[in-house]
């Protein structure tokens, strides 16, 4: 239906920065930032700004300010990335166990 | 980020990435000053562990330069030669930080080194936050063989087993040296094969090691059927001065990855409870659910089809940075946020950059990067 189209345009020309850019923080990503420039003029007036909320920025991205983050390379393995029983069919072409040649197709590249 | 002054010092500023950074620093001989370390926190400046690693450092190197202000918010280093060879003292790793937290870096820095290193380490082996010494051995040795370390000559033998909060575990490193890595073609994550792993405890009954196998195998054996995990009860001297339990998985595949997980559950250490009174101890995570939990987040790495874990994704890719002037090509999981720390100190040492792409059909990301043609100028010539 109409109303659907013009969401899927928005979501379309809402792409999602590369992941260089995420790493190594290019110039364009500055055009997504774009998007809440609203915001942040708003807070330019603010010659001070409240610590929890630099502290609420800092979170919400990897962001260079963040200088003192933990040097730990295990810390957060057991929160993220804990495995589903609903993945079970595909953890299941993980293992020799499963359906290899669904697996090797991606490997064919 | 990182400028460098008339001195020729390079600027970073935190405490973050300090191991990448020092150890980047020794390797490139990059003279660096890190300011504002922990500035706004309760306890400002360099913490225990980082001042232990300093000192480990300052034992495997010669001409080694570091200067601290009073507060411990600024840093000031001047790497010399790498020189490795037989350490003759114990270092005393402290107690805040794992044994794995140190060996991270040194297992890569020694490889750069004058003579092979063999170095007793005391401390703590396994803890929640770092590494295990077991998954060290298991998982990231073969990371090293891969990029062309001789694994004959690689070594960890753990003597004593330690936990927080006191440690009172030994273990010995021996490590070679290469005159240069080798460039890697590795996309090939396989298929998981086998499962080896190992559960431990000290000081208390061996009968939690049975409880977090059988849990663990609850998962695993539905999946694969070649599983075997070993047990490892200390008493007495060998295990070390606290009380505790844990268990390491390693997933072995078709092609030869090695995908890893580790935990222990042990009392707290005095600077993470200081909140609470000191006569409160928290319960222990029952063995059957240290078991099933760890067994679940060795599915969950493995179907990230990564040729590494995300804890070694850091390790890979400064191997990588550190090869000949070849193309190596790796694919790993999920960014973990250590491997991107990682990524932007290589690129800030070592002006160095991976070309990063999702794999469309996996959930996985390839790199490629053209390593920066580090060799090892202070090995001897035999």
């Amino acid at each position: 239906s109409k109303w659907k189209e013009s969401l899927a345009d928005r979501s379309l020309a809402r792409k999602p920065p590369s992941l260089m850019q995420l790493v190594y923080g290019d110039n364009s990503t500055s055009m997504n930032k774009g998007n809440d420039s609203s915001e942040d003029e708003e807070n330019e007036g603010d010659f001070f700004m409240p610590k929890e909320l630099i502290k609420q920025n800092i979170r919400d991205g990897l962001d260079d300010r963040m200088v003192d983050a933990e040097d730990c390379s295990k810390c957060a393995q057991l929160m993220s990335q804990k495995w589903d029983e609903k993945d079970n069919e595909e953890i299941r072409n993980r293992f020799v166990s499963g359906n290899l040649a669904k697996a090797a197709l991606r490997n064919a590249l | 980020m990182g400028n460098k002054d008339d001195t020729g010092y390079k600027t970073l500023k935190g405490s973050k990435n300090f191991r990448q950074r020092l150890l980047l620093a020794t390797l490139t001989s990059t003279p660096i000053i890190i300011e504002d370390i922990r500035t706004d926190e309760t306890w400002p400046g360099l913490r225990n562990y980082e001042i232990s690693l300093l000192r480990l450092f300052e034992s495997v190197c010669d001409d080694f330069k570091v200067k601290i202000n009073e507060t411990g918010t600024k840093l000031k280093y001047k790497p010399g030669t790498i020189m490795g060879g037989r350490q003759h003292h114990p270092h005393d790793c402290h107690v805040s930080r794992s044994i794995g937290y140190y060996l991270e870096p040194l297992i890569v820095l020694c490889l750069f080194a004058k003579e092979p290193l063999t170095v007793r380490l005391k401390g703590i082996t396994n803890d929640s936050k770092d590494p295990s010494v077991d998954t060290i051995k298991s998982a990231a040795f073969p990371i090293l063989k891969r990029f062309g370390v001789d694994s004959e000559a690689l070594g960890l033998k753990i003597e004593s087993r330690g936990l927080p909060p006191n440690g009172g575990g030994e273990i010995v490193l021996s490590l070679p040296v290469v005159q240069t890595l080798t460039a890697v073609n590795w996309i090939d994550e396989g298929f998981v094969k086998k499962i080896r792993g190992v559960t431990f405890s000290t000081k208390v009954s061996s009968q939690f090691e049975n409880s977090m196998i059988r849990a663990a195998r609850g998962i695993i054996n539905p999946l694969v059927s070649d599983v075997h995990i070993f047990t490892d009860h200390r008493s007495g001297p060998p295990a070390g001065n606290s009380p505790g339990y844990g268990i390491s998985l390693v997933a072995e595949t078709t092609s030869g990855c090695y995908i890893s997980v580790d935990t222990a559950a042990s009392h707290a250490r005095d600077e993470d409870s200081a909140g609470l009174a000191d006569d409160v101890k928290k319960d222990l995570m029952p063995p059957e659910d240290i078991g099933e939990g760890m067994a679940k987040v060795l599915l969950g790495e493995i179907a990230q089809s990564g040729v590494v874990d995300s804890t070694y994704q850091g390790l890979l890719f400064l191997l990588c940075a550190l090869c000949p002037q070849d193309v190596s090509k790796v694919r790993v999981g999920k960014l973990s946020r250590h491997g991107i720390e990682t990524l932007r100190s290589i690129k800030d040492f070592l002006d160095l950059k991976f070309v990063i792409k999702p794999d469309p059909d996996t959930q996985s990301v390839i790199l490629k990067c053209i390593g920066c043609g580090m060799k090892n100028l202070s090995r001897k010539v035999s």
